[in-house]
């Protein structure tokens, strides 16, 4: 309500100049942020890309390996032509006129089906489905996923240290205690657990991982939260009686919103990964659907004849995992110089 | 002056490189040490007293510092161009530093007795056990009561005080020809501090080692030391003897300082005789001319066109443009 | 007296363990029982009658409360119950021959991971800016990047499928014997490798940047009687402290790994427990899993200790 303190609270917002300036100069982090950004692009704009649909299957497309020149049609007649001649081979003979004319009518179909006509850059799987539209749509929930995970685990542990923190007292000392032994916790298992009793679907998954990950923001906030209750400006609001939850929400969570947008930044990996390992196990998004972490795991069984199966779902994910960290790391220590450097 | 000069510093220049800029921390400064000496350094933070000192050991990581001129000459051997070993040799031997902070000088997860040994076994070859020996006497002799037990405890279970009085003993395990004291009385309590400083006087005299303290409170200058430097935003400003100075300080800035005894410790608005007003520029983008000259009472035109040079006045040396004998038409 | 002092401490710890104990037993048995469903339901077609009378072996028919107490009980008299897939085989047997196969599974990675990690980090850290630190360091990203189900099975794609160079899976018992171990082993180990390299690069220097170091230098002794005698130890305490969640790291890790090599361990059967509704195996495999992490958690705090001299047992 009075001007200073409004002042106070949008300097908070504002992203200061000189974190920014920090961040470009780590060639890393800049790059790390690009791909992240042209990841994020590609996820949004899938719906308007030129992609076959990721739950579309060609169950006569089973299989085939990336290309780029050749269109399915191509592939499935030389993977035929290849199985007859290795057979005829081994037979010791020549093609049979059965063989033949089964080859020419496969391609008669193929020249007239236009479904043969589709082209699979990152090959397909086990029912025929592209896998680049599966690796756009699955990145894109891994991606989600990892985005919701971060931010609702960051708004309970804003919540719970807020109020720890800025209380004190008994009530910190019981929310802190709480935290300690949920910390001793094998919480995976506990996740891991869950799903299976409790069925997968993406909600029970958000609220399961969530449900767990929210201890050491909570921590982190609480820290803040305590460090700025005691500063000057906070004392000027409770000199002119500013509400205990005016104060908190007002002036000293907008201060804090810096730290709390490099924490989620850091913690959107973590979440992208559990979901990743819950999925490998059978306990993720369950099909049509996929993530990064089933595409994996539908590929692992079939891996030695079909690697690109896992090899590009695995690219895929850990490029953009390596540069989110490189890009989340970069803002940690544009934020917080002391953590690395100093004179 | 008349004894011999071991230590002596031509225009050191020492900068460091950050992200805003170069940032000019010890900019031309020029003293001597004689054997026997006191040598007080005052200045305010940021004015590169530090910098100076832990420049005579080169104890500033490089990057981001840059030693980039002048010559530190130790008994006439320049130590900016001393190899690693040569180095080592002197440090801790022939040069030793104590340090403002005796809460984290000292390593926490050593015992005393180890961090005092280490000196005597590296320096003068002493076998461990008698190092050991050593450094219950030293500890005797800084006024540790107790020194057995108490060195075999570590840091924590020593106060500020005890700490300082073992940095001094470990500083001076092997009767060094320099005793580099930077702000040692600062970090301490005030009861304490008296203390102190006449440990070091009583153990330097006793040892012929000559001191430069670095401080910036000019009670301890005068009581202890024989010749002492007024630091400015990386320059000497003023330097000669220390009753010369106080009696008659020359440059505006030494004038101020002495005007703001004896409270200059305390922090702004806590009340006091009398501040210099402003405030030290910032190192990275100095004024125009005398750095001291936005802040000056007795600015001329000149002042802020070109800095000053050095005029041997009344027994010292000053940097202003006041006592240049034109300085009276302006 | 200060032997004393330990002995007291580590008393008090294992008496404060009850409660995180307590309350794992209680969250997870709730967890499994709140579940619609029963183990025996996804069982080949059984007769109602025949699942009746399974149920009634285990207790399944009475109120859940009774059940919790009775299990309790059972729990604190160390008997952990019968698998309700294998009801002829008690679940204290199994463990029994699962556990040895996870621990060393786990004990070795982080060996690996803790060796390899702090030479990495304190390389890194001295020659800080380097090629070298930088390679280092995008390595150690790159670990914390890739997920252990995608080494795993790359690994074994390149040194089992492509080399030949060793086996594909299996455990020590089987033919390839020791070079069994090596691949799930170093795949176990990455994540846990990557985060200590990144905490002992970050300690050591700000170890290197502390006051004591500075007296050190000022003392003039060599930069190799700086690294080992003051600063490895004081930046060593991080590393300890991440011990628990390097532990957790591992069995979690573990699910994963031991199902992509096939090792007969307690993560592999924890998953298919948990699938397969295995009422008192999951218990059984949680409560083991959460003993271990709370003894790793106290003997990481015990070497925090013995490296601190600033620590006092309270």
């Amino acid at each position: 309500m009075t001007p200073p303190t409004q002042d106070t609270a949008v300097a908070g917002k504002s992203l200061s100049r000189k974190a920014i300036d920090r961040f470009l100069k780590n060639k890393m982090a800049v790059i790390g942020m690009v791909v992240v950004v042209l990841y994020a692009l590609v996820a949004i704009l899938a719906p308007v890309l030129p992609l076959y649909g990721y739950e579309e299957q060609v169950l006569d497309h089973q299989y085939l390996p990336p290309s780029l020149t050749q269109t399915g049609g191509e592939l499935l007649l030389a993977k035929k032509t290849s199985e007859f001649e290795s057979l005829a081979r081994s037979q010791n003979r020549p093609l049979s006129a059965e063989e033949l004319a089964q080859l020419k009518a496969l391609k008669h179909t193929i020249a007239n089906d236009p479904k043969h006509q589709r082209r699979y850059l990152l090959g397909t799987d086990y029912l025929g489905r592209d896998m680049l539209s599966r690796i756009i749509y699955g990145g894109q929930i891994s991606m989600v996923l990892g985005l919701v995970g971060a931010l609702t685990s960051i708004l309970i542990g804003l919540l719970v240290g807020s109020i720890a923190g800025y209380f004190g007292g008994r009530l910190d000392a019981f929310l802190m205690r709480s935290v300690d032994i949920l910390y001793s916790l094998p919480y995976m298992l506990l996740v891991i657990i869950f799903m299976a009793v409790f069925g997968k679907n993406i909600l029970n998954l958000v609220f399961a991982l969530a449900g767990v990950s929210w201890l050491t923001e909570a921590r982190v906030v609480r820290g803040l939260v305590m460090s700025l209750k005691n500063s000057e400006f906070i004392e000027a609001a409770r000199s002119i009686g500013a509400s205990p939850f005016r104060i908190l929400f007002r002036h000293i969570l907008p201060n804090a919103l810096n730290v709390v947008i490099v924490f989620t930044t850091l913690r959107i990996p973590t979440f992208i990964l559990m979901e990743a390992f819950l999925s490998f196990l059978g306990l993720g998004v369950s099909a049509p659907m996929a993530s990064w972490g089933s595409l994996i795991q539908d590929a692992v069984g079939g891996m030695t004849l079909y690697p690109w199966r896992l090899m590009f779902p695995a690219l895929a994910m850990v490029i953009f995992l390596f540069s989110m960290n490189f890009f989340g790391d970069g803002l940690r220590e544009a934020f917080d110089p002391h953590s690395e450097k100093s004179i | 002056m008349t004894e011999e000069t071991i230590l002596e510093v031509r225009d050191l220049c020492t900068h460091f490189r950050t992200d805003e800029g170069l940032v000019k921390a010890v900019d031309g400064v020029s003293f001597t040490l004689n054997d026997g000496e006191t040598l007080g350094i005052v200045g305010e933070s940021g004015s590169g007293k530090s910098v100076t000192n832990l420049s005579i050991l080169r104890l500033l990581p490089q990057p981001p510092a840059i030693h980039s001129g002048g010559q530190i000459l130790y008994r006439g051997r320049n130590i900016l161009n001393m190899n690693e070993s040569e180095l080592r040799d002197i440090r801790g031997n022939k040069i030793s530093m104590i340090f403002q902070d005796p809460m984290t000088s000292l390593n926490p997860y050593m015992r005393i007795t180890h961090q005092i040994e280490e000196t005597l076994m590296l320096h003068q070859g002493l076998p461990q056990k008698q190092a050991a020996e050593k450094a219950v006497e030293l500890l005797a002799q800084v006024g540790i009561p107790d020194p057995r037990v108490r060195a075999r405890q570590y840091p924590h279970q020593f106060s500020g005080g005890m700490r300082q009085r073992v940095m001094i003993a470990m500083a001076l395990s092997c009767r060094p020809d320099i005793l580099i004291a930077d702000e040692p009385t600062t970090a301490l309590d005030v009861t304490i501090q008296a203390q102190i400083l006449d440990l070091i006087r009583e153990l330097t005299r006793e040892l012929g080692t000559s001191v430069i303290l670095i401080t910036h409170d000019l009670g301890v200058v005068a009581g202890i030391c024989d010749n002492v430097a007024v630091m400015y935003a990386g320059r000497i400003v003023e330097y000669g003897p220390v009753e010369e100075i106080f009696a008659r300080p020359q440059h505006p800035y030494t004038q101020g300082l002495l005007r703001s005894v004896p409270r200059l410790d305390l922090e702004p608005g806590e009340g006091r005789l009398y501040s210099i007003p402003g405030a030290p520029p910032s190192l990275v983008d100095l004024p125009e001319g005398c750095y001291f000259q936005p802040r000056c009472e007795h600015a001329l035109p000149v002042c802020s066109r070109r800095y000053p040079p050095e005029f041997k006045t009344l027994g010292r040396r000053s940097a202003c443009w006041l006592h240049h004998p034109e300085a009276e038409r302006g | 007296m200060i032997r004393c002092n330990v002995l007291a401490y580590v008393l008090r710890r294992i008496v404060g363990m009850v409660p995180t104990l307590f309350i794992i037993v209680t969250l997870s048995f709730f967890i499994i029982r709140l579940a619609p469903g029963s183990p025996f339901s996804s069982e080949r077609n059984l007769p109602p009658s025949v699942i009746a009378n399974l149920e009634k072996k285990v207790h399944l028919d009475e109120p859940l409360p009774l059940q919790y107490l009775r299990y309790l009980g059972d729990v604190l008299r160390g008997d952990l119950g019968y698998s309700t897939k294998h009801v002829d085989f008690t679940i204290n047997e199994f463990i029994a021959r699962a556990l040895p196969v996870s621990m060393t599974l786990g004990a070795l990675a982080l060996v690996l991971a803790l060796s390899v990690g702090i030479t990495v980090g304190v390389v890194s850290a001295l020659k800080r800016n380097s090629l070298m630190d930088h390679s280092l360091m995008a390595l150690a990203i790159l670990g914390i990047s890739v997920p252990m189900f995608v080494i795993g099975p790359l690994l074994q794609l390149l040194f089992s499928v492509h080399l030949g160079w060793l086996p594909t899976a299996g455990w020590l018992s089987s033919r390839a014997g020791g070079l069994t171990l090596i691949l799930p082993v170093l795949t176990l180990a990455v994540t846990d490798f990557a985060y200590i390299a990144r905490l002992t690069r970050t300690s050591v220097l700000e170890v290197l940047r502390s006051d004591y170091i500075r007296t050190a230098r000022a003392k003039g002794l060599s930069q190799r009687a700086i690294i080992w005698k003051h600063t490895l130890r004081g930046a060593m305490l991080p590393v300890v402290s991440f011990l628990g969640p390097a532990f957790a790291n591992i069995v979690t890790g573990s699910v994963v790994v031991e199902s992509i090599f096939d090792i007969p361990g307690m993560g592999r059967f924890f998953v298919n427990s948990a699938l397969n509704r295995d009422y008192f195996m999951i218990m059984a495999t949680v409560i083991v899993y959460a003993v271990i992490l709370v003894i790793a958690n106290l003997i990481a705090d015990l070497v925090y200790a013995a490296l601190d001299p600033r620590v006092v047992y309270e």
